[in-house]
């Protein structure tokens, strides 16, 4: 019980250094930066409580709004996509899967598994960027932003998914 | 009764949901930079320390450039000092007057170091490395080598958080040099290098490329601290003024070093400009 969640802790740890010492200071032609922590709540496992889930997309957006900045927005956005996600996944699953799946290319197939990330990716994205735009009157600049950033975070998020756990 | 507790479970998560999205919203509204903590934001003990290790080993692959744009910044402002060494001896018939060494008794300049920083948000903010236990308050104008880099709006004992001029709250009182025209500088988003000056009568002489520098108005910077230069020349959406597009002199991605000013006669100014 306690194994898996110290795993994830370290995961999530990872990912939130990454994202605050280096992929908060790029910026493609000067538009959003690349974000990847939404990829902690994309692979809870099939089986986490819903509660559970939650408490990981807001606890993760609380550490990455203070160190960005940006208080409220992350968290926002992580933990709305952690209420879709369990939904989401026993609905994108595979039908013979295992009751303890976890998201993954090899154990959701490839195809499977790139509509999932890019769904919750964008609805966090969505998220994300209509918050922090916030009575922004330059539409098209969100919009923009809004893009480069998905983009940027779609190539990031499945290349480190097949690093991670290459299809068999 | 069993029924009715798994019911009422059934749907924890749900009150769960709304409960952290109500808290999201609240960091996201009621929070603001301007007052109240600064806990949670960059500027708090732990963010702030991280920031300051990463700081740390980046500022020594950025020091060439850094010390080439102080370089050339010291060559222009010799130059300026040697014309107008010029000016006024051809004026006073002699220069005895300015072989005095020239001290600015009311304020102090307290060396910074930028340890976080951001361009791409609406609302950019930094943090410097010095704090309410090196003399910095609330409200001291930051600059750098080449300009204005914003004001400082909440302090630490170590650290301080600053209102980037790329901030869609800042507002900076600056003019026109070599005119009486001012007006405030006003960042809109979007690129970090173009900003706005507002309310240029129409009857002002305007050519792109002359200089806005800080008025002086505010107590916050002195006169004359270079801001930029006009880049593009607009009619102000009620087509009564102009509006200036300003290509900004600093270029707020690639600072490191930075400088606040202290100005001793603020709190006088301020309790004179309130009565």
């Amino acid at each position: 019980m306690i194994v898996p969640i110290l795993k994830r802790l370290a995961w999530a740890l990872l990912l939130l250094l990454v994202q605050v010492l280096i992929l908060d200071k790029v910026h493609p032609w000067g538009y959003g930066a690349p974000l990847l922590c939404p990829l902690i709540v994309i692979t809870l496992p099939m089986g986490t409580s819903r509660t559970e889930a939650l408490l990981w997309g807001f606890g993760v957006g609380f550490v990455a709004d203070i160190f960005a900045g940006t208080s409220g927005i992350s968290s926002a956005a992580l933990t709305f996509i952690a209420f879709i996600q369990p939904a989401l996944l026993e609905l994108m699953a595979p039908r013979d899967s295992e009751e303890q799946l976890h998201p993954s290319f090899s154990e959701m197939g490839r195809w499977n598994y790139f509509q999932f990330i890019a769904l919750l990716l964008l609805i966090h994205h969505i998220i994300y960027f209509a918050l922090e735009g916030f009575s922004y009157f330059f539409l098209e600049d969100i919009a923009i932003s809004m893009g480069v950033s998905y983009a940027a975070s779609l190539i990031l998020i499945v290349l480190v998914e097949h690093v991670r756990n290459p299809k068999k | 009764m069993h029924d009715f507790i798994e019911r009422i479970t059934a749907y924890v998560h749900w009150a769960l949901f709304l409960i952290l999205e109500v808290l999201s919203g609240f960091l996201l509204f009621q929070y603001n930079h301007y007052q109240g903590s600064v806990w949670f934001t960059q500027a708090n003990i732990v963010a702030a320390m991280v920031h300051e290790w990463e700081a740390e080993a980046l500022s020594y692959l950025r020091m060439p450039a850094e010390n080439a744009a102080l370089a050339r910044r010291n060559i222009i402002l010799q130059q300026n000092i040697d014309i107008l060494r010029h000016e006024l001896a051809q004026a006073k018939g002699d220069t005895t007057t300015i072989k005095r060494e020239w001290t600015n008794s009311s304020m102090t300049l307290i060396p910074a170091r930028i340890i976080d920083n951001s361009v791409r948000r609406r609302d950019n903010m930094l943090v410097i490395n010095v704090g309410s236990d090196d003399g910095v308050a609330p409200e001291m104008g930051v600059v750098s080598g080449t300009g204005v880099v914003g004001i400082v709006s909440d302090v630490t004992s170590h650290h301080a958080l600053v209102m980037s001029i790329l901030n869609s709250h800042s507002s900076i009182s600056c003019r026109l040099r070599g005119t009486e025209y001012f007006g405030y500088l006003k960042w809109k988003g979007g690129r970090p290098l173009r900003a706005y000056m507002d309310d240029v009568p129409r009857h002002a002489h305007i050519q792109k490329g002359d200089v806005v520098e800080t008025s002086g108005f505010s107590n916050v910077f002195p006169a004359g601290i270079f801001l930029g230069k006009v880049a593009e020349i607009k009619n102000s959406s009620d087509g009564l003024a102009y509006e200036l597009e300003i290509l900004l002199s600093t270029d707020l991605a690639n600072i490191r070093h930075v400088n606040v000013i202290d100005n001793h006669n603020k709190a006088e100014l301020d309790s004179l400009l309130s009565q």
